[in-house]
């Protein structure tokens, strides 16, 4: 056995200890390794993890802020961050902003007010920027991740730096959720250490982002679904459904007693039919944009309505359809309030409107029903405006009707009349009466003027006043028409075959029948059928029935005339006769209106008149019957003028037509 | 216990008294002393090292523990380094123990208990530390606080107001910086 010297064993020992510090490093570094190994293990973990919460949010829920939500605070435990924050990115008029939300995550759940992280997170919610101010801007402009080191950082680049410094945080992430390239939300987190993010949790955050993005891409698509069903895709404008449910909302709260009232206003655009068929349907579309702009414009302006402008007001416009508006006016401190409002509105309607190149003047009419009659029913509050408005309409256009109870009734009455109406003509309920014609020198009936009558089954007769413009306004004007004609005609050649070919009918013809396509056609077929001489049919239009389309009753008289039919023109002088077409049209007959005869003898100024009507006339190679002649002194007058007929209860009332019959019988045994 | 506690206490005893003493704790205690930092062993083993190094160096036992614990800092630093890289001061690092002892820990040990700090940054110059652990080794945590001041170079002045060892829920620690 060797026994090792001293030397040796020192040697040996050196040679030990070497060989220990080699097993002792050999064991770090294994350890290292393996440590290297479970770290990375255990981030993959994580991320994967991460990342499923995230997946789990995304896919759980439809609310974007909680989607959000879900997301700061699963971002916020995986790294350890003690504090994470929402900004919403929205593009407005070209600007994009950024809003702060209230969306926070936050380690701690209490905070003093004293609390540097409490200070910094009132005041970022107190902030909202423009475009590319402090990281949420330069997210945005550069649609990537933006980080700071705050000890690195000049305190004007980004607003909350001192904040951040007095909140302890070193460091400030902005990550960007992304639809596309858009940027629609930042997400932001502050951390005490100093660090630069590393690839994989760049990669983690872009994930992130992309997830988030779809949340609120599907937000956007289920608000968009909404907005449609919502809004009349024309105008942008609320439709008919929405504006429902506010008026049903308003309504429940005022039934609830809260103490303040609202209005519904029907505004209408008058003769919007005329313009759209002139124009054409573009620029009718063009007109009811501007409209709608000019409307929202004018509520938005409107602090008449209420000058607290600290109470919720809820003013909406929305469209029913066609040329129909309906007006939702909160908070109205007064009645006088709703009618401030609709006169502002007709004002700004009032203004010219340049569609395409052609300018375009409107007016509207108004109607105004007001919360504080107490009603039941939303259905109940728009009828009325609609009546209301229909009685603006009625009244000449271009005004604002007030609802009372009174219309309603007249709007049911209305509503029966049309009613029974419908099926007048088929069980011969209309029966015609006619008023004689009368050559004033002798008193001789020349011809007649057939007037529509209606026998209610149980009202018994009804003014033609009350169910004329019922039948005009539903269209039943035509196939009436065309009976009054057909039996006015019937009527004249079993007359003149008895009393003489010299007879004339007057039939009128109703405006609405004027402006349609069909009147050449029936009475080419009355003609035809009845095989009376052309020219002994008068066709009586109303002044304003002519002149609502000049030229469109220059080609129809043109038509009519061609066929030998006669035509006058009635009740002149009562509406706007433009000189220059009256003296186109190719017009046999001006009837003097019954307002200048009566009482013709009493006012110099009457008289006057018609003397210049009569030398209108004759300058026009025209004939003249003057109307509503009720005595003799006006007969006088008319006579000695050189008027050519007459008609009115001085000589007949209008008659049916056995008694009528009875009068040319009369004159027919006198002239013998 | 983790083992990488051990490895930190023998670098700590080796460093200061040589390898030697190292050893002759280890016999002294009866252990064995394979430690691995990604091994876990018996809480007995640290309590009766402690014991041992208290006798041997003379020194109480809660002494011992604060003395590791702040040797321990700048070896930690030297191992993992990135720990320490993000913090300008001691402040900032202290505020990060959860997330770094947490994370670190479950990374290598999933199920691991760790102690749970809580903080109170109400006050710009003292931050109020809380320390929640079933082991109740406050006494390490005030000495690894020191370490960490050192390693920034600070100073710092520690009060504990409250200790489980006296039967509160956990300890409260109030750290004074006093410069940089």
């Amino acid at each position: 056995m060797n026994v090792p010297d001293q030397a040796g064993a020192g040697a040996e020992i050196v040679r030990l200890e070497r060989r220990l510090r080699r097993e002792v490093a050999a064991r770090h570094e294994a350890e290292a390794i393996a440590e290297r190994g479970l770290r990375d293990l255990f981030q993959r973990q994580q991320e994967i993890a991460l990342l499923e919460s995230i997946a789990v949010a995304a896919n759980e829920t439809d609310d974007v802020n909680d989607a959000m939500a879900r997301a700061l605070e699963s971002v916020c435990r995986y790294t350890h961050w003690p504090l994470g924050h929402v900004w919403l990115v929205s593009v407005k008029s070209g600007m994009t902003r950024f809003d702060a939300t209230g969306i926070w995550y936050d380690e701690a759940t209490l905070r003093d007010d004293a609390d540097p992280v409490r200070t910094l997170r009132t005041r970022t919610e107190a902030e909202s920027y423009a475009a590319g101010v402090g990281m949420p801007g330069a997210v945005v402009r550069r649609g990537a991740p933006v980080w700071i080191e705050v000890a690195a950082t000049a305190a004007a680049e980004v607003p909350r730096l001192q904040l951040s410094v007095d909140a302890g945080f070193a460091s400030l992430f902005a990550f960007p959720v992304m639809i596309a390239s858009e940027v629609v939300a930042v997400l932001e987190f502050f951390s005490r250490e100093q660090m630069v993010p590393e690839d994989p949790l760049l990669r983690l955050m872009a994930q992130i982002g992309t997830q988030l993005g779809r949340v609120v891409e599907r937000r956007r698509a289920q608000d968009k679904l909404l907005h449609d069903a919502l809004h009349d895709p024309l105008t942008q404008l609320g439709n008919c459904k929405l504006f429902l449910d506010r008026l049903t909302h308003l309504l429940q709260r005022a039934q609830r007693g809260a103490d303040d009232h609202f209005a519904v206003l029907f505004v209408d655009l008058d003769r919007f039919k005329s313009i759209n068929d002139g124009l054409g349907h573009q620029a009718g579309d063009q007109l009811i944009i501007a409209t709608a702009r000019r409307l929202s414009a004018c509520l938005r302006q409107n602090d008449l309505v209420v000058r607290d402008r600290t109470l919720a007001r809820e003013h909406l416009v929305a469209r029913l359809g066609g040329d129909e508006f309906v007006i939702l006016l909160d908070q109205l401190e007064a009645a006088e309030s709703a009618i401030v409002v609709a006169e502002r509105l007709m004002g700004v309607l009032a203004e010219p409107f340049d569609v395409g190149d052609q300018r375009v003047f409107v007016t509207a009419s108004v109607g105004i029903a007001l919360s504080a009659s107490g009603y039941a029913d939303v259905e109940d509050i728009v009828r009325d405006a609609d009546i209301a408005m229909y009685h603006a309409k009625q009244t000449g256009r271009a005004r604002w009707v007030m609802f009372d109870q009174t219309m309603q009734q007249a709007a049911v009455r209305r509503l029966r009349l049309e009613a029974d109406l419908h099926d007048a003509l088929a069980r011969g309920q209309f029966f015609l009466h006619f008023q004689p014609i009368v050559a004033p020198g002798d008193g001789c009936v020349l011809g007649f003027e057939a007037l529509l009558r209606w026998r209610h089954p149980v009202h018994g007769i009804v003014s033609p006043v009350e169910f004329i413009p019922v039948v005009e306004e539903t269209g039943m004007i035509e196939p009436i028409g065309a009976w009054v004609l057909d039996t006015a005609c019937r009527q004249l050649r079993e007359w003149q075959h008895v009393y003489g070919m010299d007879l004339s009918m007057s039939v009128n013809v109703s405006a609405v029948q004027f402006a349609g396509s069909g009147l050449v056609d029936v009475v080419k077929r009355v003609l035809a059928e009845t095989a009376i001489a052309p020219s002994s049919l008068k066709l009586e239009l109303t002044e304003s029935a002519v002149m609502a389309d000049a030229e469109h009753a220059l080609a129809v008289f043109a038509e009519l005339k061609a066929l030998g039919v006669r035509v006058s023109l009635d009740d002149f002088g009562t509406g706007y006769s433009s000189l220059s077409y009256l003296r186109r049209l190719p017009i046999d007959t001006l009837k003097i209106d019954r307002s200048f005869v009566s009482k013709l003898d009493c006012f110099d100024d009457k008289r006057q008149i018609v003397e210049v009507v009569l030398m209108l006339a004759r300058a026009l190679g025209l004939d003249v019957v003057a109307e509503g002649v009720e005595t003799e002194a006006e007969l006088r007058l008319l006579r000695d003028m050189g008027c050519d007929l007459v008609q009115g209860y001085y000589y007949f009332r209008p008659l049916t037509p056995a008694d009528a019959a009875q009068v040319l019988a009369a004159q027919a045994i006198a002239m013998c | 216990m983790k083992g990488i506690i051990f490895n930190l206490l023998e670098e700590a005893v080796s460093g200061t008294y040589g390898d030697a003493t190292w050893d002759r704790l280890l016999d002294a205690a009866g252990l064995e002393g394979a430690y691995t930092s990604l091994g876990s062993y018996d809480d007995g083993e640290i309590a009766a090292l402690v014991r041992v190094a208290s006798a041997a160096l003379g020194m109480p036992a809660d002494e011992v523990l604060r003395w590791f614990g702040r040797q321990a800092m700048p070896l930690l630093a030297r191992r993992y380094p990135a720990f320490f890289a993000n913090h300008a001061n001691a402040r900032g690092f202290l505020l990060t123990l959860n997330s770094i002892i947490h994370a670190e820990v479950r990374k290598l040990y999933p199920g691991a208990q760790t102690p749970v700090f809580d903080f109170d940054t109400g006050q710009a110059d003292v931050l109020r530390i809380g320390y929640n652990s079933p082991r109740r080794l406050c006494v390490l945590a005030e000495g690894f606080m020191h370490g960490a001041a050192g390693h920034f170079g600070e100073q710092i002045e520690v009060e504990q107001t409250e200790c489980m060892h006296h039967g509160d829920a956990r300890c409260v620690f109030h750290v004074r910086f006093l410069s940089r």
